[in-house]
C-alpha cells in the first residue's frame, strides 16, 4: 500500500509520509536536502538526494533519487505538465558513473474546481528514481553525485523551485544495498508504466479515418489485449494520460469495457511530416484490485493539411465584385506573373486553339440539345432550296459570333472594371443562372407546342412552324454559347487564359475564333455538298423528335437548378423554380393570344408580360450564399478540403504531394471528371498510398483567389488540375482537362517520389518527371 | 458531498479536456467588448484590419515577472508597425482589479491596454490556459497563432526564439505561420471558481 493509493483512500496525513519518515537516513548528509519556492518566507518544496548503497564497487550499478516533499496543497509536474505548469527537471553531474533517464511513477491528475485547466503531476511525497552505473575506472575513494533540481511548484500561484543537491558514496571492493532505501525505491518504481514489450501487452489502434486532418478532431479505438490473449483488468478514473504528442493536443481515451477504449482527441492545424502516435501511460485496474502501469505507444495516422492551416480561412462570404476589385490585380498583362508554359503561345496558335476548342464544345454535354434542336431543324431545311440553308447556318453563327462578341465585351467591361473574371463566369451570377433557366423552360414549351416563335401569330399550336424564322436560328446560336461555357473543353481553356490576359483586339479575335469553331458542324453541312443530304428524311416522327427534345431542355434546366442551389441555396432553388412555374404560365398566355386576334391578342400579350415582370420581381432576389457543403461523392471525394494557398504550403512543407481540384457545380467536364476518375478506388487508394493532400477549390462562386490562382497558369476556367511535389513545389504539374485514372496515379506517384531527399524521395526523379516550366 | 458529486461529475471514466469552445487557428476569434484598467472599452471588431495580439497576463506570476523584467513584451511590440499590430494584455484573473493593473502598468511602464477579464469569460472563450499565453489574430479577424511567447519556458536560453514575432511577421508579409500553435507554458490562469 503506497501513499498514493492512501490518499486515494481518503486518509489525511498520507501512509507514505510515515513510510518515508519512518526511514531513519540518519546518513543523510546535508548538502543532500535542500528546500526552496518560499512562499511568504517558507519554502513550500523539500527535495533530498536518496541512494540504495551506501558503498559501491566500480562497474555496479545501483539506484539514486530526487525525493521530493511538498506541503498539502502544493504540486510539482510530470514530464507532460498538461494545460500549464513546467516539467521538473534534474540535471546530473556525475563524475566517474553515469546516470540513466528519469522514472517518472505514474502521475496524479489536478484539475481546477471548474475543471477548466488540467495538469499532471505529484503531491505530497514523489521520488523520480534513475539508474546510475559506477565506471570501472571508479578508483577515487568516493563518487560524487550532483543533482540540479528545477521545479514549478504550484498551489494556486507557483513559485519556481532551484535546488542543489549533492552526496559522495564511498568506493569500495563490494557494493553494500541501502535496504530501506531499496524499499522504498521498489515501491516508487513499481508505479512507473512499463513499455508493452516488457508486459506482454499489445495495442493496436484503428481511427475512423485514414488520416489526421489538421485542426480536426478524430476517433477511433484502442484494443489492449493482456500477455498471452489475457483479459485486461477493468480501469477507473484518469487511467490515462497522454504524453505530449506533436501534432495532437486533448488526446484521451474512454473504457467501453475490459481492454477495450473509445479514442478521441484533436489534430493540431499545423501537419506533422511524420504521422504522429499515441503515447501515453495507462493504469489499469482500481484501488480495491491493485494496480498495473504501462507505457502505450501506437501510430495513429499520417496528417493531411486542412483549409485555414495558419492561412487564410474558407471564405465566410464571397466577395463581391467591388471586394475582388480591391483584392486583385486585374488580369492584364502584368498580371500573369510566373504563366505556365502554355500561356507563352502566339496569337496565331491561340486563335487555331480557340477554334478547335470551339469545334470540340459540339461534343460536349452542355450544347447537346442545342444541337439535337438545330440538327432537328437542318433536316427540315435540307428538303429545301440549299441557300435557305445557308441562310440558317449563317445566321446560327452569327448568333453564337454575336454572343461570343458579347461575351468578350463584358470580359473587357468587367477587366476594365479592374475586376478579374473567368470562362464560365456568367454563371456565378444567379440572375443569368435564372435567365437561362427561363429561356430554357420557354424554349421547351415552344417545342411542345405551347405558343409559336415568330410573327406567324396564326399558326395553331402543335402545328409544325413552317418558317423557323432565321432569327429562331440566331437564337439558338445564342443559347448554344451560353450552354456551351460550363464545359471548358480541352484546349480552350489555354485559348481563353490567353485571351484573357491580353489586348482587347485578341480577346475578340480569339472569341471569334472561338464561335466560328462552335459553329463549324452546321456551316460543314452548308459548305460540303451532299453532306447535308445524308440527314434522314422528314417525317411524322420529327414532330415526336421535337418533343422529345423539350424533354432534354428541361433536363438542362435541373442541372441549372442545381447550379442555383450552389449560388444561393435551398432559398435560391425555390424561388428560382417559382419563376419558372410563371415562365411556363406566360407562355402558355401568350399562346393563347397567338390563338386570338386585334385587342384581345394584345391584351392577353401584355397580362403576359405583367405576370412575367411581377413574378420575376417577386422571386428574383438570390441572396448568395456561403460555400455550402456540397456533398461531394465518391470516397476520395470525402478526403477532400477546401482549397487554401497557406494548407497548400503546410503540406508541402510536411513532405505530402498535393493535388487540387479547380471546380464549379456549373461545370459539366468538372463533374464529370470528379465522378469517373476522381472518385474511383484506383486514384484514392494512390492518394492514400501517397499520403496526398487533395484540395478542392471551388469555384461556383466568385472567389478572386481561384481566379487569380487560374490565371496564374494561364487559365481562365475551370476544370484545372494541379499536381505538387513537395521535392519541387514551385513547379506544379498540370494535368490535362480531361482526366484518366492512370493520369491522376502516375502523376501523384511522380510527386511523391520527387520529394526532397531529406525525406527519403530522390531529387534525380524531379527531373525526370516534373517538365521544367 | 459536494466534492462526491464532482467526483461523479467529472466521471469515473472521463479522460481528457472538458469541452469548451476555444479560440482555434485558422477560425474566427472569438469576439468580445471588454473594459481596460481605464474603464475604456476594447473590441475585437474595432480593430478589423489590424493585426490583434491577445496577451494573457497576471503580474503575481514568475514568468510574467521573468519577461516583464527583460521586457520581451514592450520589445516584440516595439518590432511591429505600430500602425499593423495591436498589442492587448488581458488579466484573467479572479482578484485582479483595475487598480492593480493601472498600478503594474505605471510600475512597468507598458504602453498597451490590460483588460480586465476578472469574470473569466473573455479567457474562457479562448480557451486560455497560462500566463502568459499569445494568441495573433490577423486583418480579418482570423486566429494564426495560439501558443507560447518564445520557444524558452524556463528563461535559460541567451537567444529564444519569439514565436509571437514569427506569427506577426508572417501574417503582415502574407506568409503561412510556420508554426501556428505551439504548448503554451507558464502560471495557470487564475479562473474565478
Amino acid at each position: 500500500m503506497t501513499h498514493r493509493q492512501s490518499k486515494r483512500l481518503g486518509r489525511v496525513g498520507g501512509i507514505g509520509l510515515l513510510l518515508l519518515a519512518a526511514v531513519a537516513w540518519a546518513d543523510l548528509p546535508a548538502s543532500a536536502v535542500a528546500t526552496s519556492a518560499p512562499d511568504q518566507g517558507k519554502p513550500r518544496v523539500e527535495g533530498a538526494l536518496l541512494v540504495d548503497v551506501t558503498q559501491v564497487k566500480p562497474g555496479d550499478t545501483f539506484r539514486a533519487g530526487v525525493r521530493f516533499r511538498l506541503d498539502p496543497g502544493w504540486h510539482i509536474y510530470w514530464k507532460n505538465p498538461g494545460d500549464s505548469g513546467l516539467e521538473t527537471e534534474v540535471a546530473w553531474d556525475t563524475p566517474g558513473s553515469t546516470v540513466g533517464p528519469l522514472k517518472w511513477p505514474f502521475p496524479d491528475t489536478f484539475r481546477t474546481s471548474d475543471g477548466f485547466i488540467t495538469t499532471y503531476g505529484y503531491d505530497d511525497v514523489a521520488i523520480l528514481v534513475a539508474d546510475v552505473k559506477a565506471s570501472e575506472g571508479a578508483t577515487a575513494g568516493a563518487l560524487t553525485l550532483s543533482a540540479a533540481v528545477e521545479a514549478l511548484v504550484c498551489e494556486v500561484h507557483c513559485i519556481p523551485a532551484e535546488l542543489m543537491l549533492t552526496r559522495s558514496i564511498p568506493v569500495g571492493p563490494e557494493t553494500l544495498r541501502d535496504a530501506e532505501t531499496a524499499a522504498v525505491f521498489d515501491a516508487e518504481v513499481a508505479k512507473v508504466p512499463r513499455p508493452l514489450a516488457d508486459s506482454g501487452h499489445t495495442v493496436s489502434v484503428a481511427l475512423d479515418a485514414p488520416n489526421l486532418t489538421a485542426g480536426q478532431a478524430f476517433t477511433g479505438a484502442l484494443t489492449l489485449t493482456g500477455p498471452g490473449g489475457a483479459a485486461v483488468p477493468a480501469v477507473e478514473g484518469d487511467f490515462f494520460i497522454a504524453e505530449r504528442i506533436p501534432g495532437v493536443a486533448n488526446l484521451g481515451l474512454t473504457a467501453e469495457g475490459p481492454g477495450r477504449f473509445k479514442v478521441k482527441g484533436k489534430a493540431e492545424p499545423d501537419v506533422q511530416a511524420t504521422a504522429p502516435r499515441l503515447t501515453g501511460v495507462l493504469r489499469l485496474g482500481t484501488a480495491a484490485t491493485g494496480y498495473q502501469y504501462l507505457e502505450v505507444t501506437a501510430p495513429l495516422a499520417p496528417m493531411v493539411a486542412a483549409v485555414g492551416a495558419a492561412g487564410t480561412p474558407a471564405v465566410v462570404k464571397p466577395p463581391s465584385v467591388k471586394d475582388s476589385i480591391a483584392a486583385v490585380k486585374p488580369v492584364g498583362t502584368a498580371a500573369v506573373a510566373a504563366p505556365a508554359q502554355e500561356s507563352s503561345v502566339g496569337l496565331g496558335l491561340a486563335l487555331v486553339f480557340a477554334f478547335f476548342g470551339g469545334a470540340l464544345l459540339n461534343l460536349m454535354p452542355c450544347v447537346f440539345p442545342v444541337l439535337a434542336l438545330k440538327a432537328y431543324g437542318f433536316t427540315r431545311m435540307v428538303q429545301q432550296e440549299q441557300g435557305r440553308v445557308a441562310a440558317h447556318a449563317g445566321a446560327y453563327a452569327g448568333g453564337i459570333i454575336a454572343t461570343m462578341l458579347l461575351l468578350a465585351g463584358g470580359v473587357l467591361a468587367v477587366r476594365a472594371g479592374g475586376a478579374s473574371v473567368g470562362w464560365g463566369f456568367q454563371f456565378q451570377e444567379p440572375l443569368f443562372v435564372a435567365g437561362v433557366c427561363a429561356v430554357l423552360v420557354a424554349f421547351a414549351l415552344n417545342l411542345f407546342g405551347v405558343f409559336n416563335v415568330g410573327l406567324d401569330g396564326t399558326a395553331l399550336a402543335g402545328k409544325v412552324d413552317q418558317s423557323h424564322g432565321l432569327m429562331h436560328s440566331a437564337g439558338e446560336g445564342v443559347l448554344a454559347v451560353v450552354l456551351a461555357t460550363p464545359c471548358s473543353a480541352p484546349l480552350l481553356g489555354t485559348a481563353v487564359g490567353f485571351a484573357f490576359a491580353a489586348g482587347p483586339a485578341t480577346v475578340l479575335a480569339v472569341f471569334t475564333a472561338l464561335g466560328l469553331g462552335l459553329a463549324l458542324p452546321f456551316c460543314l453541312l452548308v459548305l460540303v455538298p451532299g453532306l447535308a443530304k445524308k440527314l434522314p428524311k422528314p417525317g411524322a416522327w420529327m414532330e415526336r423528335f421535337k418533343q422529345v427534345l423539350g424533354f432534354a431542355l428541361l433536363a438542362t434546366t435541373v442541372w441549372l437548378v442545381w447550379v442555383m442551389g450552389g449560388l444561393a441555396g435551398v432559398d435560391g432553388m425555390a424561388r428560382l423554380l417559382a419563376f419558372l412555374v410563371a415562365v411556363g404560365l406566360v407562355t402558355w398566355l401568350y399562346g393563347q393570344g397567338q390563338a386570338q386576334d386585334g385587342v384581345r391578342k394584345l391584351a392577353t400579350v401584355a397580362v403576359a408580360a405583367g405576370v412575367l415582370v411581377a413574378s420575376g420581381l417577386l422571386t428574383l432576389r438570390f441572396e448568395e450564399q456561403g460555400p455550402s457543403a456540397v456533398a461531394r461523392t465518391g470516397s476520395t471525394m470525402a478526403l477532400a478540403q477546401p482549397w487554401d494557398d497557406a494548407a497548400v504550403q503546410t503540406a508541402l512543407a510536411a513532405g505530402q504531394p498535393v493535388f487540387i481540384d479547380f471546380t464549379a457545380d456549373w461545370c459539366l467536364t468538372c463533374k464529370f471528371n470528379e465522378r469517373t476518375v476522381l472518385s474511383t478506388d484506383e486514384v484514392r487508394d494512390a492518394f492514400i498510398q501517397h499520403r496526398v493532400a487533395f484540395f478542392v477549390a471551388d469555384w461556383t462562386r466568385r472567389d478572386a483567389r481561384i481566379t487569380a490562382k487560374l490565371a496564374e497558369h494561364g487559365r481562365a476556367g475551370v476544370p484545372m488540375y494541379l499536381v505538387l511535389s513537395p521535392g519541387a513545389p514551385d513547379k506544379p504539374e498540370v494535368l490535362s482537362e480531361l482526366l484518366t485514372t492512370g493520369l491522376v496515379s502516375d502523376a501523384v506517384k511522380r510527386a511523391a517520389e520527387c520529394a526532397p531527399s531529406k525525406l527519403g524521395g530522390s531529387n534525380v526523379l524531379c527531373a525526370a518527371g516534373f517538365p521544367s516550366h | 458531498m459536494k466534492h462526491v458529486v464532482t467526483a461523479l461529475a467529472l466521471g469515473t471514466l472521463f479522460v481528457g479536456a472538458p469541452a469548451f469552445a476555444d479560440a482555434e487557428v485558422g477560425k474566427p476569434a472569438p469576439s468580445f467588448t471588454v473594459k481596460d484598467e481605464s474603464g475604456k472599452e476594447h473590441s475585437l471588431a474595432q480593430y478589423k484590419g489590424r493585426v490583434v495580439v491577445l496577451e494573457w497576463t497576471n503580474p503575481e506570476c514568475p514568468f510574467v515577472q521573468r519577461h516583464y523584467k527583460s521586457d520581451t513584451m514592450v520589445t516584440t511590440l516595439k518590432g511591429f508597425d505600430a500602425k499593423k499590430v495591436v498589442w492587448l494584455a488581458v488579466d484573467s484573473t479572479a482578484h485582479n482589479t483595475p487598480e492593480k493593473s493601472a498600478a503594474w502598468k505605471k510600475e512597468e511602464g507598458f504602453p498597451y491596454p490590460v483588460l480586465q477579464d476578472a469574470s473569466g469569460t473573455l479567457g474562457k472563450s479562448y480557451g486560455a490556459k497560462t500566463t502568459p499565453h499569445m494568441y495573433v489574430i490577423d486583418e480579418k479577424g482570423v486566429v494564426r497563432y495560439a501558443g507560447a511567447i518564445d520557444d524558452d519556458p524556463r528563461g535559460k536560453n541567451a537567444k529564444p526564439s519569439n514565436h509571437v514575432k514569427t506569427a506577426v511577421d508572417a501574417v503582415i508579409g502574407g506568409q503561412t505561420v510556420p508554426a501556428s500553435t505551439t504548448t503554451p507554458y507558464g502560471c495557470t490562469v487564475k479562473y474565478k471558481t
